[in-house]
């Protein structure tokens, strides 16, 4: 029994991919705007847990710095888009999209050159000291950012000539936004640089001789995924049309990272799943009452008691188990004809 | 399963079902969107909890207009993007209106979503830019910064007869909010400003902010800061012998705060917006209430929520039916007296901003309790 290759298991992805977009187009369509905006804040935390993914569960690189990167990505957009805007209605929004994803890039890459020197826990020091300088910025600085009083009327992007007022408009423009991304990382994790930062994070060692550059790679892992935190966040600011330093704080650091761990680092589709846990569960668990937060931190920890590799590791243990047993009931079947032999 | 025993299940549901429809057929609905976890959570839970029993005393002597209120409260986490959601659902369930946030950054971050949907919000927010910017649904039930500022700054030139004073603030929207609005306040009245400090939402160690404010030598110290750090701050400065006044707003001689300060809250002086403890009758009438209800001393986002309840009440019924347009109209202006609504509490107008005025006090701290010490007139006469 041959494993299956990675090349099909990418596939899969792919499929549950494209035909995950295609079942939200049409699903929030009788829902009211409360059910819709959770979904599409799950969207925009997805994207911005994918880039941690990348960083984290492909690369290896503990990073403790995603919120400050979805902030600088939020701030950039609401900085370009108020007020009218830099260019117009139109074009504020696209350009401001790419500003932010840019500029995270830069500062990942920026970030980056700390992360050749140290490892680990120490790593996790550094990126830790530039998201709460990043979340000092957003507070102290006032004149730019609206400091603690926040950036209010952040206007929606305009398509088609179109402001995307409709909460279900909006939704849907986020989810192609989403797609797009989603498809780029699945391109990205194919192709050969994405092997590179799966050797990277298997054995350093053993890629370099094997002819990876690990500076450039290292290097690049960090931007890529600042950068989809960039994307995220702006989308993050529309989407709420009011911004404060809250929610990039440090905290909301640790949240993606559990996001992350708890969808399953490495793979694909786990930031989905992640955030779907992180973000959405918790609104789903009101049903309790009082208690939601208690039940909510219970499930983490029984979750990742039972399965360190979060929700689709506990899938992956679980096949792994049944090919075990089937390996098993083949050995046993094959005992028995031997012995059966005279 | 068998068959019988499904069909008396589904039985039961559909009956429970329609139990239900009925009962919310002549109920009015109210969201709560309250802090109940998080930085906000003292403030939140006595807000909810004021609001909690002025919806049992309505409903058990009739409900609004022969209508029960129906109040669900969701917990914010104290999060705006989290409030916001929640002001969403509030909305989407058809909520008559909104009761809460508290906190002001939660407020200004979901006010635009009840002002889409034309629903009344009723909040427990301080921070003096809420109402300056034109939100139609939006109703305190506290003094805004902007109006209790020059009362607290008058008490430091007459009262404390202060040259210059130290201010300790904590660097959220709340805090700076009151540390902008009272630095001119006392600069217009020839107090110098000896220190200015920052301290942050949560901090646990006040030692070196408390030094900070003893070598700054003023006068007397401005403390503005939420509950448990106003705690934390008044136990770190008394470590270190300060014997100068300590000033504070509403928050500094609150209930919980002189319960975890103890002795160091003794002595605390300053204004207060609303108190158990000022002698109003009715204030202490609904101390006592709350406090055999809910087994503790509330403070004043506890008649916040109360008062902000009946305030609900009385304009509905001047209406005379459940519109939230005719609401908006009738709330804007409204003038509420003790004499006519008991659950008022105390004599309240509502500007067009949706801005409250009404009498305020002066307290101090002694013997482990509140002591109002006078009563300040409405900014405006009414």
């Amino acid at each position: 029994m041959t494993p299956p290759s990675p090349l099909s298991r990418l596939d899969l992805n792919l499929l549950v991919l494209l035909l995950g977009a295609a079942i939200l187009w049409f699903v929030p369509a009788g829902m009211k705007s409360y059910g819709i905006y959770v979904i599409s804040f799950w969207l925009v935390m997805s994207i911005a847990a994918m880039g941690l993914n990348l960083t984290l569960g492909y690369a290896g690189l503990k990073s403790l710095a995603q919120a400050a990167f979805l902030g600088i990505g939020a701030y950039t957009t609401a900085l370009m888009t108020a007020k009218g805007g830099i260019a117009g209605p139109v074009w504020s929004w696209p350009l401001a999209f790419l500003a932010s994803g840019a500029l995270t890039f830069l500062a990942g890459i920026l970030l980056g050159f700390p992360a050749l020197r140290v490892k680990f826990h120490y790593l996790a020091f550094v990126t830790l000291a530039f998201a709460t300088l990043m979340f000092l910025i957003f507070r102290n600085e006032q004149w730019l950012t609206g400091g603690v009083y926040g950036f209010p009327n952040i206007p929606r992007p305009t398509l088609f000539g179109v402001k995307l007022l409709n909460d279900l408009a909006f939704f849907r423009f986020l989810l192609v936004v989403t797609l797009a991304l989603s498809v780029a990382m699945w391109w990205l994790l194919r192709s050969p640089w994405g092997r590179a930062f799966m050797a990277l994070r298997e054995n350093p060692l053993r890629a370099a001789s094997l002819g990876v550059n690990l500076r450039s790679y290292t290097l690049l892992a960090f931007a890529i995924g600042a950068g989809y935190g960039g994307f995220a966040g702006a989308l993050y600011a529309p989407m709420v049309e009011f911004i404060d330093p809250a929610p990039f704080a440090i905290s909301a650091s640790f949240v993606l990272l559990l996001t992350v761990v708890v969808g399953g680092q490495g793979y694909f589709l786990g930031p989905f799943l992640g955030a779907a846990f992180s973000y959405v569960l918790p609104e789903m668990l009101r049903v309790t009452g009082g208690y939601y937060l208690l039940v909510y931190a219970a499930l983490v920890l029984a979750l990742l008691l039972v399965s360190p590799q979060g929700l689709l590791g506990l899938v992956e243990k679980l096949r792994e188990r049944r090919r075990v047993k089937a390996a098993q009931a083949m050995r046993d079947a094959s005992k028995v004809m031997l012995e059966a032999r005279p | 399963m068998t068959l019988t025993k499904r069909s008396l299940m589904l039985a039961t549901v559909a009956l429970a079902a329609s139990l239900g429809a009925a009962a919310a057929q002549d109920a009015v609905k109210i969201v709560g969107v309250v802090e109940l976890s998080g930085a906000g959570a003292t403030a939140g839970t006595n807000y909810k909890n004021g609001a909690q029993l002025a919806v049992d005393e309505i409903n058990a002597a009739g409900g609004i207009l022969g209508k029960k209120i129906e109040f669900v409260v969701y917990d914010t986490q104290t999060n705006p993007g989290n409030t916001r959601a929640a002001v969403q659902r509030g909305v989407d369930e058809g909520a008559f209106a909104i009761f809460g946030p508290v906190f002001s950054g939660p407020i200004g971050a979901s006010m635009q979503i009840a002002q889409k949907a034309g629903v009344p919000q009723i909040v427990g927010g301080e921070a003096a830019g809420l109402t300056k910017q034109g939100v139609t649904t939006l109703f305190r039930t506290s003094l805004n910064q902007a109006d209790a500022m020059p009362k607290l700054a008058n008490y430091f030139k007459d009262a404390v007869k202060a040259s210059s004073v130290a201010v300790v603030w904590v660097n959220n929207d709340f805090g700076k909010g009151g540390r902008d609005a009272i630095i001119p306040e006392l600069q217009k009245r020839g107090i110098k400003i000896a220190a200015d400090i920052a301290t942050e939402s949560g901090q646990a160690d006040f030692a070196a902010d408390a030094i900070k404010v003893k070598n700054a030598n003023a006068d007397a110290v401005f403390v503005y800061l939420n509950e448990e750090e106003s705690a934390r701050f008044l136990r770190a400065i008394k470590q270190q012998g300060y014997d100068k006044p300590i000033v504070g707003e509403t928050t500094l001689l609150g209930a919980k705060v002189i319960e975890l300060a103890g002795a160091a809250a003794e002595g605390a002086k300053g204004h207060v917006g609303l108190s158990v403890d000022a002698p109003v009758a009715g204030f202490a009438e609904f101390g006592k209430k709350f406090q055999a209800k809910f087994n503790y001393k509330s403070d004043h986002n506890g008649i916040k929520g109360y008062s902000g309840m009946y305030m609900l009440k009385s304009v509905v019924e001047k209406t005379g039916k459940f519109d939230k347009e005719a609401f908006l109209k009738a709330a804007h202006g409204a003038v509420i007296k003790v004499k006519d609504v008991p659950g008022i509490l105390i004599d309240s107008k509502w500007d067009d901003n949706g801005d409250v005025d009404r009498e305020s006090f002066l307290a101090e701290v002694k013997g482990g309790k509140q002591v109002i010490t006078g009563t300040l007139p409405p900014v405006n006469k009414f």
